[in-house]
């Protein structure tokens, strides 16, 4: 009696199990052609190869991108010789840091980037000031509050600490005197000192500087992210493998997954394998207290086409047909007053806070003003807090190994 | 008697002297020509100011506005110095950009280049010179948005959504039908984020190149409100009635326009191409 009763039991169990899971599965994982075709272009199969910078000729070069990964890491190149590129790119950290403003010798005045995928921008920092990878790494190099240091001063550390690395990727290197100098400083004597400098001796220190930053683009360039959970779900469906479906992402995951390519319009500028379309926005992101409102991209058009860096520059290797964003820049700066550049998602759950000074410190914070801005550039149908919650479940999805 | 009359009279002189200045009239000296503008007299009251803002309220980003300055006795001022100052006072700031008064005639004058950086509450200083005297005024305006309406740059875009049955064809008949054009794209798809060329052929309704045309070119996306992310460029072809279109870049997925104005021999024309970016 017992036994029957059992069996009677479990039989009522499982069929309500199984209907239960009947019941969900198609729901769940049934996307049309259109969301599809969408998903695969978020995932990260659908990533290029890396592309080619013609403007440095070392960037695939493997033992300038040695040389370059010894540079990243070395505290020396600072006016302190505490701080390195990795002070601020914290490969621990999604090769960003945790402060809203970053901190070299001093305080600056914007959040530090992530460099996962950063080879595949066209634009360089928050607000596009540099046209490649090569010139934005001097950039940080002379910055007062960065590196404090100057480019005469990483020259005549090359030759002192690094000569036959550098020697066999660049050849000769020239005599390089021990001058503190530097054209890009707000300090007079420096400045004096570059401008006194003869200019054989100029060129020479402009062109080992140069190839500093070309082997250190030569290792950011292979910083690029690895699949995350998001990307295993995507493969999954591709594959029709129900129980990897099922592995990798929870209800309230694809529950958010289909408000970000759908009702939430994410994927307007958070689209394409890197959820980013590397363009400039205006999204009414306020001003921190007690900092002057920031132009944005405005100023930084105006900063990369006198950068003498910059493609078109003689420290380039581009051909004059090489460098079509340079050529073809938006000249009507007024449309891009406090635009910044919109940052890749991948590992963005990792990598608080956000914002280009750090304005928000959590996820919750973000999509909360998404969700009350009036801005055209986000315009999203009302979202309630649930749908808010799943959003942010999502976004968790995306982290992965570097 | 009369004495004590012509007492009163100097005694209350001043006065009605002093009350015209102190208690500037706000109806009948000042006219209004607008309907839907802002009317402020200025702080002496020496000065009326109607202020038209062209796209009806101010936003962020550019804004124009046309003012009507008059004085005390509501003639027309002109020769006027005038000076607009935007200001944020909770935030204790302005703006980048120094606005421009243009004087038009007749009283008129158009302030251009305002910027506003943000949204918020902005007030317009405007001092206003004439001569000798000099008066000023604010206006207030508690609560500027980002625009709700098209935006500025060269193509003013409106807001749509992609209509049911877009003609994305790339081969067009021009809007006087003047002229057949087409496009070839050095990448099929579309790619997204990329620069890419096109090659623009034109010619006549009956099928003749047209060379030599005059091409100039503008875009964006409707639904979004914004125009190219490039400054592309339109130049001759090698080919009869082939041009080369360089520098073009869809920096995001969706409903994309791209406009050609064509002016060659005699005729002057448009085309517009719609394109679905994926």
């Amino acid at each position: 009696m017992v036994a029957i009763g059992m069996v009677l039991t479990s039989m009522v169990l499982c069929s309500v199990m199984i209907n239960s899971l009947s019941a969900t599965e198609p729901d769940m994982h049934g996307w049309n052609e259109g969301e599809v075709s969408v998903l695969r272009s978020l995932w990260i199969g659908s990533l290029p190869p890396l592309p080619k910078d013609p403007s440095n000729a070392y960037a695939d070069n493997p033992k300038a991108r040695a040389f370059g990964q010894k540079l990243f890491f070395d505290p020396r190149f600072s006016g302190n010789l505490k701080v390195s590129c990795a002070t601020c790119h914290r490969p621990d950290m999604s090769f960003t840091d945790d402060l809203p403003l970053a901190h070299g010798m001093g305080s600056t005045t914007r959040r530090s980037m992530p460099l996962l995928g950063v080879a595949y921008n066209s634009w360089f920092f928050w607000d596009g000031r540099k046209d490649s990878l090569w010139s934005q790494a001097l950039g940080p190099l002379e910055s007062n509050v960065e590196h404090g240091f100057t480019r005469t001063a990483c020259a005549y550390l090359i030759s002192e600490y690094y000569r036959s690395e550098y020697e066999e990727i660049f050849g000769k290197m020239p005599d390089i005197t021990n001058a503190v100098a530097s054209p890009a400083t707000e300090d007079i004597i420096v400045l004096k000192t570059w401008v006194s400098m003869a200019p054989a001796k100029k060129e020479a220190v402009n062109r080992i500087y140069a190839n500093m930053g070309k082997a250190i683009a030569a290792y950011v360039r292979t910083i690029v992210p690895g699949p995350s959970r998001f990307d295993r779900y995507v493969k999954a469906l591709f594959n029709n493998d129900m129980t990897a479906l099922q592995e990798s992402l929870t209800s309230m995951e694809i529950n958010g997954l289909r408000l970000f390519i759908g009702k939430a319009k994410c994927t307007n500028c958070h689209g394409g394998p890197l959820f980013t379309n590397s363009d400039f926005h205006n999204t009414g992101v306020p001003t921190p207290a007690k900092m002057s409102p920031d132009k944005g991209r405005a100023d930084g058009i105006k900063k990369v086409l006198s950068d003498e860096f910059n493609c078109l520059g003689s420290y380039s290797d581009a051909g004059p047909r090489d460098c079509a964003e340079l050529r073809f820049v938006d000249t009507k700066t007024e449309k891009y007053v406090g635009a910044f550049k919109t940052p890749t998602l991948r590992n963005v759950a990792e990598r608080a806070p956000y914002m280009h000074a750090g304005q928000f410190a959590t996820l919750k914070e973000v999509l909360e003003f998404y969700r009350q801005s009036k801005s055209h550039e986000i315009n999203h149908g009302e979202l309630t807090d649930e749908e808010l919650s799943q959003l942010e479940a999502f976004l968790h999805t995306l982290s992965g190994p570097l | 008697m009369r004495a004590a009359i012509v007492v009163m009279f100097a005694l209350l002189f001043p006065f009605t002297a002093f009350a015209h200045h102190t208690d500037p009239p706000t109806t009948g000296s000042h006219t209004k020509h607008y309907e839907h503008s802002l009317f402020k007299v200025t702080e002496k009251g020496l000065f009326s100011v109607e202020m038209v803002v062209k796209e009806k309220e101010l936003k962020v980003g550019v804004n124009t506005l046309d003012v009507i300055i008059h004085d005390k006795n509501d003639k027309d001022v002109v020769g006027a110095e005038i000076t607009v100052v935007p200001w944020m006072p909770e935030m204790g700031h302005g703006v980048f950009e120094k606005p421009v008064v243009r004087e038009r005639g007749g009283g008129l004058y158009s302030g251009e280049n305002i910027i506003l950086i943000m949204e918020g509450h902005w007030e317009l200083r405007m001092k206003i010179g004439k001569g000798t005297v000099e008066d000023t005024v604010t206006f207030d305006f508690p609560n500027v948005k980002v625009s709700e309406a098209p935006s500025q740059g060269e193509h003013k875009m409106t807001y749509s959504s992609a209509p049911a049955d877009l003609d994305t064809s790339a081969v067009r008949e021009s809007a006087k039908k003047q002229f057949k054009v087409s496009y070839v794209s050095e990448m099929m798809p579309i790619p997204v984020g990329r620069i890419i060329s096109w090659k623009l052929i034109v010619e006549t309704a009956d099928g003749r190149p047209v060379n030599d045309a005059d091409i100039t070119m503008e875009g964006g996306m409707p639904e979004h409100g914004h125009g190219l992310p490039t400054q592309p460029e339109v130049t001759k072809g090698t080919a009869a009635g082939e041009y080369a279109v360089q520098g073009l870049k869809f920096s995001m997925p969706g409903w994309w326009t791209i406009s050609f104005k064509i002016r060659a021999q005699t005729m002057d024309d448009s085309v517009t191409f719609n394109l679905l970016v994926q």
